[in-house]
This record gives structure tokens, sequence and C-alpha cells, in this order.
């Protein structure tokens, strides 16, 4: 237990120690947020942060390189700096291939930003290597406690074993006490196997009851278990190249479709192939978690070398593990929910996002499907087909169907089942 | 109803046989021996498996599965590396392409899924085939998936790679072109231009060699090019158009199934067969088995094959009387009332008719043509300037080739898209002459008869993989594209030819440069060759309009003649199939299973015998599980065939056999024959004749099984499932003359049956959509091309003989053939039957599709116990078969007999795995993937093609637009050439189908027992012989 409180400690010191920190740099923090954006908007496509080469070279340093004033001038117009013979400017363009800057929209305040972004973005790259570490440290730690409970659980079964047998212990004790008192004979201790034979004997309609509680405790664990055979809620697969949803959908704000192109018209939603990927990929060679060895696994599909920028005939796909499976025998299609019924994905995927690996989020049975079938209401509004639906209903039978005002799925015969078993 | 007609199944059914009335009532007609089983203590006692072993393996067993079922499955899904613009998972995409095998032509829309290509409908903007197809070009689909077909080219039987393949064949060519030698191409006819100009081209490029390209057609149409050869000096086909023919008389001809083009000429003659065009056609047939075009007949006389000639003469004379011309000497025939209506008919419509000759006999041929010229059809219906060039081979070539074989002169033949070993006749021993020459190839796709004597095999592409273009008539252009990568090491014949000739380009190029240089000149509508090219490939064809030339018609009486025939007692005719045709696709087993139209036997070839004279020879004539075919010994031509099966076939010609050509090739994975092979028997001498009488038989008294659908599915004796009258009753008549509505006897008095109903109304109208059919007895040929439609929209298994002849086939549709007599003939007191016999030798024929109704009021629906058949509220019967638990309910309740049942695991069960396809990977390729793989133990049925509506529907809905009347088509519906069925939304007031439904001739089968189906068939009219308009 001692062990335990000692190793629980180190987050939360280590929680003080980055307070301490924010507090301190707060004043930077609103600069550095600035920045990043900035930084995004304007120049990742083509440089990075760091030390590698893109389009243009990696800028860690350049805030030291350079005079701020020289750096305000290339960033607004390069072109006219070069032209003015301005040395600096013209040894530049000359080093990166005469590869012209385009002049950014920007002013002094942002470029400072920018700057300061950059500056933080190459001290901070070992600060947060500790971060990770730290955070690992705590999973271990609740696994340990996790650990425990069936310890206590087992300790607390123990202890009461104890004290059963105690108490059999005193009341044969009292009893052997109280037949001499009266002078009878000392009674024979009996085993703990016929004592409960005993008890049995004497308590049946208790034994039948629990005997009822057992048996609809196990049926309802069997029926459980068979209820959810082929039901894979929060199946989350390794994956063979460790892609983040939460950093490209979540932090970088890309459009589910803008990968999952077809969604919106074909039945399935579509994995991106390889050369979507490189639309980013080309420039981005170096990922906030796992460095260039993941996004390498693109490059190897396309037999792409990142430092030529060209492409090789030893293509090889992608193997991605499927983590949805709907069986066979049902037929779901994506563009249907996406085009049609305005569906967010994250009705049905769950919070996206935020998966780091991804996940099965809803069970995928066919209750769940039909459950929404009954309370989703049909996007009918400017959809000339449905408009024709609805011209087509008589009097009698509107009023019918439009008793409270909205149409489900389901009154549109959406629970069928030829809808989806065909 | 007008006419008091008996319809009867089958011989057996007409004649009330006491096995036909033992099983009609009976569903499963198969012997079930429980009784002898349970009976047998000795087998039961003596059986190692006792009780408690059975419920130990039970239990094993139940929990090996739950175990099995708990495992997560890991599936895999691989996206493109680099994905092209039009490949989209989950999205079809149709290429516009043409099917022409040198015997069927058909431009076509593939469909194709995940880059497979599934489904090939008819491409309904051609204006030659008009959306048409046929059994045997919609089923050309599977063949691509074909387990045996060559995966590399071969020398000597065993597989090389193309450089080395290349390099060997390319040193034969220059051995024999050094020396001056003589090189043979011997092909079926090729309406490739591009095709025709590189053959060319490469015969040009070796002037010191001798180098000839000859032609022949596995089935014969030489007689017919060399008449009008002699009558307009042109060696060619000309086109015909039925569409305007109010007056068709055919002398032998089985133009719906075996003519050139005939795809097309389906659709033409549907048009002359709708009565709501104010006329239809009248069509006499003449001819001694009965054709699927006969059964469509008006007017049929059966005769024998060498008295068609006779006909066409006494025709002829009938007609020059008329029309004061000379007439020729002329045999007398005993059908001259017959000859004399058809003549009568024929002048009526002078220039408005066609006749047709079938025997591949130029002096038949002549008189055809003759006959045309007389009534003036040229010009109006047909058409000898736009000619057809599907079939070009005249016989005396390919008789020259094979003697100069024999005399060892050719050094090289290269051979494409022909089977010579298998289908020349025996008297040319093209075997031996092959032997003899000097370096053989053949280009071909998969193992024949010829392939297993030639050095050289040239592992050819499947068209759906090929580059082409055909010009099928003159001035119409069309392209064939690869609608798939080719899936082996394969090599088109153009590709190899361009190699061998050491020019640096593929066939694709060289067929854009060839349209460039002359199709793409002949037009202005397109400045630039690229936007030219890619609307043709679009739109899959390109018409330009020719100039007519004068004709310069050469024939007069003097000229013509009718050949002089021994009479013999049996004369026997070769025919197509319309399943197998001439046995290019015999290796299909969708094909193989398809029910022919006439004699619904199916996986066989036989001698037909009219039913009078099977039983005077003492033949059996009725045909199932138990009752097994007779055999014969027959020579025909001196070819001995052992041990082959005769059925009865009603409407044969008493006196007449006739066989099918194209069997007698091994299918799918098994080296095992389906059928006989007839071709050696034709002879060769004075070109291919189609029939002979030199034939001689005697029966082996040993039978054989054979496989018919024919008395399964039996009508109960219900005289409402088909309604048919004749065009004069329908002209002037009332509805109810021929189409009176039901009745039902109420205490009351009778009450029209649309006011009577126990059950309340399905809410199914006016509301949302109401999906039906309608189905025109009148344009229904029976050609069966719904259903192989059917089977590949559908994923439908295919069960094999066996189970066939156990009535298991699992066809969701099926073409129901009634034979009918007038009953009015036989006297009440006639109990001879003697009578009927003459009926039996004429009958007239009734197709009618059936599937599933998807009855309003079903009563399937109403026995399931786990409601797995449920109603939509658009109308349609849904069948769940993950739900179905089996019990048969449903089937035993349907009184349309439509439900099949899955007996077996057809995907896996090894019984299966020689002919059906889906058993291996390479045949699931042509799957659905949009319809679900039935399970053994299932149900299943028609879905009226769900699949398909609802993806017509979402595309209205992403569209923001109501579903168009048309836009939807079930597989049957988009495949019909006579545009028999319309599909469409009965809640659509101004649908097509809507507006057969309340027709004059609409009505429901079986309607009496209140099943409000959905599905409607129009009566048939027909233009019988009584009432000629």
């Amino acid at each position: 237990m001692k062990f335990l409180t000692a190793k629980s400690t180190l987050p939360f010191l280590g929680l003080l120690g980055m307070f301490t920190f924010f507090s301190l740099s707060s004043t930077s923090l609103k600069a550095q947020e600035d920045g990043e954006k900035l930084f995004k908007s304007y120049c990742a496509s083509c440089h990075s942060a760091g030390n590698n080469q893109l389009v243009g070279p990696g800028l860690a340093g350049v805030y030291d390189k350079y005079e701020r004033e020289w750096l305000y001038k290339w960033i607004k117009n390069s072109q006219s700096l070069i032209e003015s013979g301005d040395q600096q400017a013209v040894a530049v363009y000359e080093q990166y291939n005469k590869v012209l800057m385009p002049a950014q929209p920007v002013n002094n305040e942002q470029i400072d930003a920018i700057l300061t972004y950059i500056k933080d973005y190459n001290e901070k790259a070992p600060a947060a290597e500790a971060a990770t570490a730290d955070a690992g440290e705590v999973e271990q730690v609740e696994v340990e406690s996790s650990d425990n409970t069936t310890y206590i659980a087992l300790g607390l079964v123990l202890v009461l074993l104890i004290l059963i047998s105690v108490l059999r212990k005193v009341q044969y004790s009292l009893s052997i006490v109280e037949a001499k008192k009266r002078g009878e004979d000392v009674p024979e201790e009996k085993g703990m196997k016929d004592a409960l034979a005993h008890w049995v004997q004497t308590n049946k309609t208790i034994v039948a009851l629990m005997g009822i509680v057992v048996i609809a405790l196990i049926a309802k664990a069997g029926w459980d278990t068979a209820i959810n055979i082929g039901v894979y809620t929060g199946y989350e697969p390794e994956q063979p190249i460790k892609f983040s949803h939460k950093l490209h959908a979540g932090t970088n704000g890309i459009d589910c479709q803008y990968c999952h192109t077809s969604a919106s018209y074909s039945k399935s939603a579509g994995i991106p192939s390889a050369n979507l990927c490189m639309n980013c990929h080309a420039y981005i060679q170096e990922g906030p978690q796992y460095g260039k060895e993941e996004i390498a696994k693109i490059y190897a599909a396309l037999d792409f070398d990142p430092v030529t920028k060209t492409y090789g005939p030893n293509t090889k796909p992608i193997k991605w593990v499927k983590v949805h499976n709907l069986p066979d025998h049902v037929y779901f299609n994506h563009s249907q929910h996406v085009a049609v019924g305005k569906i967010n994905c994250q009705k049905c995927h769950g919070p996206v996002e935020t998966y780091t690996v991804g996940k099965q989020h809803e069970s995928l049975t066919m209750g769940w499907c039909i459950n929404c079938h009954r309370e989703t209401k049909v996007q009918m509004e400017g959809n000339g087909y449905y408009d024709e639906i609805h011209e087509r209903l008589p009097e009698n039978l509107k009023k019918q169907y439009l008793e409270d005002g909205t149409i489900t799925v389901s009154e549109l015969g959406g629970i069928e089942c030829a809808k989806c078993h065909y | 109803m007008s006419t008091n007609k008996k319809y009867w199944k089958g011989v057996e059914e007409l004649h009330d046989s006491p096995n036909f009335v033992e099983s009609k009532n009976k569903e499963f007609s198969e012997y079930l021996p429980a009784e002898d089983f349970l009976g047998d203590k000795g087998l039961l006692e003596g059986s190692k498996t006792n009780r408690r072993d059975f419920l130990k393996y039970l239990g094993f067993g139940v929990t090996a599965a739950s175990l099995a079922a708990c495992e997560t499955p890991v599936n895999k899904v691989i996206p493109h590396v680099v994905k092209t613009d039009k490949a989209n998972p989950g999205v079809a995409n149709y290429f516009a392409t043409t099917y022409s095998d040198g015997n069927d032509y058909a431009e076509i829309i593939v469909k194709t899924r995940e880059g497979r290509p599934i489904k090939i409908d008819g491409n309904k903007q051609s204006p030659l085939t008009k959306g048409g197809v046929n059994a045997r070009i919609n089923s050309s689909v599977l063949s691509l998936y074909d387990e045996k077909r060559y995966r590399a080219p071969q020398i000597d039987g065993s597989d090389v790679s193309w450089s080395k393949f290349d390099s060997a064949f390319k040193a034969e060519l220059e051995k024999a072109i050094t020396k001056g030698g003589s090189i043979r191409i011997l092909t079926n006819s090729i309406s490739s231009p591009s095709t025709l100009r590189l053959v060319k081209e490469f015969a040009d490029a070796y002037p010191d060699a001798d180098i000839k390209h000859v032609t022949y057609d596995s089935v014969s149409h030489g007689a017919a090019i060399e008449a009008n050869k002699e009558a307009f000096g042109k060696a060619q086909l000309p086109s015909y158009n039925l569409s305007k023919a109010h007056s068709i008389v055919s002398v032998g001809a089985d133009f719906l199934s075996s003519l050139p083009n005939s795809v097309g000429l389906t659709a033409q003659y549907a048009a002359t067969r709708k009565p709501e065009n104010g006329w239809i056609s009248k069509h006499f047939q003449f001819e001694s088995s009965m054709s699927l075009t006969g059964s469509n007949a008006d007017v049929r006389v059966p005769l024998k094959p060498s008295e068609q000639a006779a006909v066409l003469a006494n025709l002829y004379n009938e007609l020059a009387a008329q029309l004061g011309q000379p007439s020729m000497s002329a045999p007398k025939t005993p059908y001259s009332a017959k000859i004399k209506a058809a003549a009568k008919h024929l002048l009526a419509h002078k220039g408005e008719s066609i006749v047709f000759a079938g025997a591949n006999e130029i002096s038949a041929q002549k008189m055809a043509v003759a006959i045309n010229y007389m009534l003036g059809n040229y010009g109006n219906t047909i058409d000898i300037d736009r000619a057809v060039y599907l079939k070009q081979g005249v016989d005396s070539e390919v008789t020259a080739l094979v003697k100069e074989m024999n005399s060892g002169q050719v050094d090289v033949l290269m051979m494409a898209g022909v089977n010579p070993v298998y289908n020349l006749p025996n008297d040319l021993n093209f075997s031996d002459a092959l032997a003899k020459v000097g370096a053989s190839l053949v280009f071909a796709d998969r193992p024949s008869a010829t392939t297993k004597s030639v050095k050289y095999i040239a592992a050819s592409h499947h068209y759906l993989e090929s580059w082409n273009d055909q010009q099928p008539v003159k001035g119409h252009f069309s392209l064939a594209q690869p609608t798939i990568n080719p899936l082996f090491d394969t090599r088109q014949m153009q590709d190899c030819i361009l190699n061998w000739m050491g020019r640096n380009e593929d066939y694709y190029t060289y067929l854009r440069n060839n349209w460039k240089e002359t199709a793409f000149t002949q037009q202005s509508a397109k400045l630039l060759f690229d936007d030219f090219w890619n609307s043709c490939l679009h739109d899959g064809f390109f018409t330009v309009s020719t100039e007519g030339e004068a004709l310069s018609y050469s024939l007069d009486a003097t000229s013509l003649s009718v050949p002089k025939t021994e009479s013999k007692d049996w004369e026997i005719e070769f025919y197509q199939k319309v399943g197998i045709g001439d046995g290019s696709q015999a290796h299909n087993p969708w094909l193989q299973e398809l029910p022919d139209p006439i004699s619904k036997m199916t996986w066989d070839n036989y001698i037909a015998m009219n039913p009078s004279d099977a039983r005077e020879q003492g033949f059996a004539t009725e045909y199932g599980e138990q009752k097994d075919a007779d055999t014969i010994n027959i020579t025909i031509n001196g070819v001995v065939f052992e041990n082959v099966p005769v059925i009865a076939q009603p409407g044969q010609a008493k006196g007449t056999l006739s066989v099918a050509v194209g069997y007698g090739q091994p299918l799918g994975k098994s080296d095992e024959l389906v059928g006989f092979n007839v071709y050696p028997a034709t002879s060769s001498k004075g070109g291919r004749l189609n029939y002979t009488n030199q034939v001689s038989f005697e029966a082996t008294g040993e039978t054989y099984q054979v496989a018919t659908t024919q008395t399964h599915q039996t009508i109960m004796g219900r005289d409402s499932v088909v309604r048919e009258t004749d065009w004069s009753t329908y002209k002037n008549g009332d509805k109810d003359d021929y189409n009176p509505p039901h009745m039902i006897a109420m205490h009351e008095g009778p009450k029209p049956l649309g006011d009577v109903d126990l059950w309340a109304k399905h809410p199914v109208e006016s509301a949302g959509h109401h999906w039906g059919m309608s189905i025109d007895l009148s344009s229904c040929i029976g050609c069966g091309a719904c259903v192989t439609s059917c089977n590949s929209e559908n994923n439908v298994p295919v069960v094999g003989k066996d189970e066939v002849r156990r009535s298991r086939e699992m066809h969701w549709i099926r073409i129901d053939r009634y034979f009918s007599s007038e009953e009015d003939r036989v006297p009440e007191d006639d109990q001879s039957y003697t009578l009927m016999e003459v009926a039996e030798d004429n009958p007239s024929v009734v197709h009618q599709p059936m599937m599933c109704q998807h009855c309003n009021h079903a009563p399937c629906e109403t026995v399931c116990p786990v409601a797995a058949t449920t109603h939509s509220n658009e109308g349609i019967n849904q069948m769940t078969y993950n739900r179905c638990i089996g019990t048969r309910y449903c089937a035993n309740n349907c009184p349309y007999k439509v439900r099949r049942f899955n007996w077996f695991n057809y995907q896996a069960y090894s019984k299966f795995t020689d002919f059906n396809p889906s058993t291996d990977d390479l045949g699931r390729m042509v799957l659905n993937p949009d319809v679900t793989v039935r399970a053994r133990g299932v149900m299943e049925k028609c879905s009226l093609c769900v699949q398909r509506i609802q993806e017509g529907k979402l595309t209205a809905k992403k569209e923001g637009r109501k579903v168009m009347d048309g836009e939807i088509q079930t597989a049957c519906s988009s495949a019909c050439p006579t545009q028999a069925i319309t599909f469409g939304d009965l809640n659509d007031q101004n649908s097509k189908v809507l507006a057969e439904a309340r027709g004059d001739r609409s009505y429901r089968v079986i309607e009496e027992v209140g099943t409000q189906a959905n599905v409607y068939y129009q009566v048939k009219v027909r233009n019988t012989e009584s009432n000629i308009a």
C-alpha cells in the first residue's frame, strides 16, 4: 500500500511542475497559439517548423539566423527583395534552386507570432517526450489498482470464511457449555459437510429460492453471452499504420469525406487510396507522435522517395483491418444515410475525431438499426422525390400518416425486411 | 373466353395417363424411402450409431458451432494504391460493347462492379438490336470466369511464355515465307472491318508466300449467300425489316433464334404482335421440328424437311398465277390449302411481307428470293444493299482447304473462332488433314476438340477483355471494348498478328487509326477524332447512311427447280437449340440448365420424334424422375450414334426426326460430355445440308435418364391460367368476349371478384410506390433470355441434371409452355382420343413467363411460422433468408408454385463442384455483390429485383426528383428482346404498367382465389386461320 502511494504522487508532482511552467510562460501562450494557427495557414504547406526540408527549407533556427527586419521584408515580398539586389536574399534564392517564395499577406506582429511559435516548437520537443513518459506511468498505476480490487475481494472472501469457522467454533463451545449446564451429553462436533446438509434439510424454502436465483442468473448470463455473439462493440484492431483520427479529423479538422470520398455516393464509404494521403504527406513528412516512421509506410506503399520526390514502380497496397463488419446478408448503403438522410458520421461511428485508433462505437445489431429507423425523421424538405410521394397520398391517408406531424423512416417502410435483406 | 380449349403441359396430361393422374396432386414427385428404411430391422440394428452416440455428436456439434460463431473474423480491407477516377467500390460502371461470336450478335451494356463484369444487358439505344439480347448472349459473362480457360500460351500442350511462343511460331512463319509456302488462316465469319484489314495487311506483307483467308461457319448459311449472288450478283445476305411485315411466311427458317441477327429480328417481329397498334402480323410456318419460331406461328404446318422446296415452289406458282407471271414446275404437296391461304395473305400485303427459307439448299433459297421479289418486298421489308456480314462462309471454300491440307501443301494453318475438328462433317475428315499441315496454330480461350490436335495454342482473351469493332450490317459499325483487365496471361489474335508482323503497335492503336481513316471521315458531326472516338465508345455504335444501289435482278422461273429426293420412311433435321446454339458456349452451365422452350429438356440433346410415331415404335412418351426415355442406335449419313435417347415431341412432323447440334462437349471442370455431337453426321456433299434422309435406327431396349421440367408445376386443372383470343374477336368484340371478369357465387347471386374480399385492403394503393408488372402473352416468344438474365442478376445456383430430374431446379422465373388443342373437335361421346391425336400432332403453343406474383393477399405470408416472408408497403412479397427456417409451408401454399427451396449448400457441396460456377474463386467473381448467396435450408423466389428498385429509388432521392417511369427495370424486363415484360409503379398515374394493368387484355393468373397479384398478364391474341385480317 505504501508503494502505491509513493508511485501515484509522481504524476501529481509532474502536473504541479507543468502548472508552474505554464503559469510562468502564460504571456507567450496566447502568441504561441496564434503563431501555430498562422504557421499552419501560411507556412506549413511548404515549410516544416523543424529541420527537414519540404518545398522550402525547415525553419528551425531561422529566428536566430536572420535579422528580424530582413525577415519581415523577405516574408512579405521576397521577389522585390531579390530584385533589389539584397545579397542575402539572392544567396537564399540561389541556395534553394531558385524557387521563389510567394509573398505572404501577413503583418509584422503576425510574423513575430509565427517566429515565436517556431522557436517554442523547437525548444519544446524534448519536453513533450517527457510528458508522454509520464502518461505511460499513469497507465501502469491504473492497471495495478484494478488488480488490487480482485485481491481485496478474495481477501474479503477469505476473511468471511475464517469468520464463519471461528463463529462455528464459538457456537460449538457455547453449545457444550449449555449442554453441560443442562447436564446433557456433550454433542459431537459436526463436520462442515454434515452441518451444511443439516442446514439444507432444515431450510428447504431458502435453498429453493436461492436455487431459482442461481438458475436465473446463469440463464441471464447465458442469454447475454448468446445475444452478444457477433457483436463487436469497441472492436479496436491494430492497424498496419498507426493512423490517428484524432490528429487528422480532430486537431487538423479535416472533413471525413475528404478521405472517405465515396460516402456520399456509394454503398461503401471507402478507405482512402494511398495517393490521397500524398495530397498532404508529400510535404508533411514527419508526424508529431511517431515522427517519420509511420508516414514512411505510405511512401513504401507508393514506392515514393521523399528526398527526390519521385514515385517508383514497386507499389504495394496497404492492408488495413476492417473495423465495421456487417454480415453478408445485410445491405447497407452509406450514400442513403449521408447524402439523403443527412446523418452525421458520428451518429453511427461515434466521436471519431477523438480516436487515436479506429474502433467500433455502436453495436451494429439489427435492433440498433431499427431503433434509429423508428426514431429518425425523414429529411423530406426540398427533395423532389418525397414531394412526389407526398402528392400521391389521398387526404384520408395524409391524416393517418401525418397525425403527429412527422414522418419517421419506419413510417415509410424503413423497417421492412427487404429494405436491408435481399 | 372465346375459345374453349384444353391446355396441357405434356402428352401424359393430355391423355390423363394413370401415372400422371397418380402424380399430379403430388408436389414432390420423388419417391421417399422412409418406410423401407424404418421397416428394415436388420438395417436399423446393424447401424453402429446408437441413440447415445447420436446425442453425443449432437452436443459436440452444437458446442463446436457456437464456439466457431464466437470467433472474431478479421477482415482485411485493401484500397487501391493509386485510385482511378471511376473505380469506386460499391458503385457499378457500365460499358457499351459488342457481342459477336460468328453466330450471335448484339450490342450490349456490361455492368461491372469493383472492376468485374457481372451482368450483360442489351444496349437500348442500338438501332440494330434494339436493346435485346438472347439467353446465349447474356450468359456469356459466365464464360469469362471459366476455370478451364487457358492461363498462358501452349506449345505441344505445355505452358510457355509469350516471348518463347512468339519466337517459335515466328520461326515457323519465316520458314514458310522464305520457301514461298502457303499459309492459311481459317476463321469463322469475321464482320470486324479492322480485323479484316489486318488480315489482309498480313497477307499483303509477304507477297512471296501464298497467304489466304478461308471462312466457314459452324452452321452454314452458304446456300442463301449463293442464291443472292445468283439473283443480284452479290454474295451476301440481305437485311430484313420485319417490323413492317403484315404477312410472314417461313418455310423451315427459325428466324427468332437461328438466323443471323436473330436478336434484331426478334425485336422487329415483336413490334408486329402488339394488338394495340391496330394490326398484327400473320405468321405462317412450314417446318418439321417445332422450333421457337414455329411455336409462335399463327398457322403452323408440319412437314418433312425435303418437302420444303416443294412448298416454296407451289407458293411461287400460286403467287405467279395471281400476278400473271410464268410458273415453274412443282411437285404436288398435301398442303395446298395452307399454301393457298398463305399466298392469299401475302398478296393482300404485297411489299409488306417476307418469305423465309430455312434449308441450306440453293434451290430453296432461290425460290424464296424469287417470291420476295415477285411480292415487291425488296426495298420495303428486305434490303439487299444493306448487307448482313454476320455469316459469310461458303461451304466450297472449306472443302477446298481440306483438300489442300490433305495434299500436304499447307505449311502453316492458323485458326481463330472455329472448332473444325468438332463441327466439320466426318466426310471431310479434318483431323487427318490437320495432321498433314506443317505447323498448326489455334487462337482459343479454352480447350476444345481442335486444340487437342494442334501444336501451337495462342491463349486468347475472352471478348470482354478485348478490343474490336464490328460491321454487322453495311453502314452500321460498333465497338467492342475491354471491361476488365485480362485475367490471365492471354493475348487477342489481332495483337498476336501485329506482333508477328513486327509492327510496333497494339491492336487498340491499330483500331483507332483505322477508325480515324475510315469511320471518322464518313461523318461531320464531330470535328476532332478524339471526340468522335469517345462518343462512339460511349454509345457503342456508329451508323452512316448508305446509298442504295439499283437492283439488277436476274432470276426467272426457268432457273428455279425443286431438287428430286428419294422418298424414305424417315428424315432427320439438324437444328440449333435456343440455349446452346451452335455449341460455342456448350461449356456454360447456365445455358445447359435453361429448359428448351419447346421440350423443356435440360442438359441433353436427343432425337425428337412425333408422339404417335414414338408410340408406334414402342418408345416411352412420358418422362420424369421415375420415367426414363428409351434409347436407339441411329445411323445418320453413315455415322453411328449408340444409345441416344428418343423424346416424343408434340408438333414434330410425322416420319421426321430432329436432333440438336452443339452438344457432345465437356462441361465445366469435368471432362464428362453433355449429349452427343451430331456435326460429324452432317454431310459436306452439295453444301452442308441441314437435313438428310440417310437415316436408320433400331431400338436398344435400354433407357436413359432425362432431366425435364415439363410435368412439374402442373396447373392443377385450373383453366384461368392462360387466356387467349383471336384477332377478330379482339378487334370487334367486347372485353367480356375474350377476357370476362371472374364472378363469385354469393347467396344474392354472382358478384364480380373485386367486390368480395375476406381480407382488409392492403394499404399499398396510392401510398408511396406500388411495384407491379405486366406480361404480354402476345409478345412473349418463350426465348428464355429472361431466365438467364435472372440467373446472373440474382445469383441463382446451377443444380445440375440430377437435381433437375428431382424437380429441384432453382430458377426464379420459368417459362411455362402450354400446348393447346381445340377441344370442340372432339365429340363428347368420343372416348377413343383418336381425334385428340390430331391435335397432338400440331398443337398451338402458349409461352407464359411465371415468377412470384407478389400477391397483395399472399397465401405464403399467412402460413410462415417465423414471418420470414412478409409484404412490403410497396407491394413486394419479401423473402428474408436469414429468418427462414425451411418449413416449406409457403411453397406448399403457393398457388403458382414459384418458390424454390435450397436443398443443398450449392456453393460448397462436392456434388456441384463440376458445374456450379460459384464453387471456386474464379467463378464466384460473377456473383452480384448486392444479392445474398442463399444458404442451404432456406426458401427463395423472385424478389422483383428489389436490389434494382432500391438502387433506382436511391438515385432519385439523391438527385432530388421523382422516380421516372421505365427508369427501374427488373432483370427479366430489361433482357426481354420483345419487350413483353413491363415493370413499373402502379401508383404512378402515368406509368406504362398501370395503363397495361387497366387495359382490356389484362388479367391475373388464378385470380379467382383472391390473391390480388401484382403481376398482370395480357391476353394472347392470335391471328388465326379462320379470321384472316
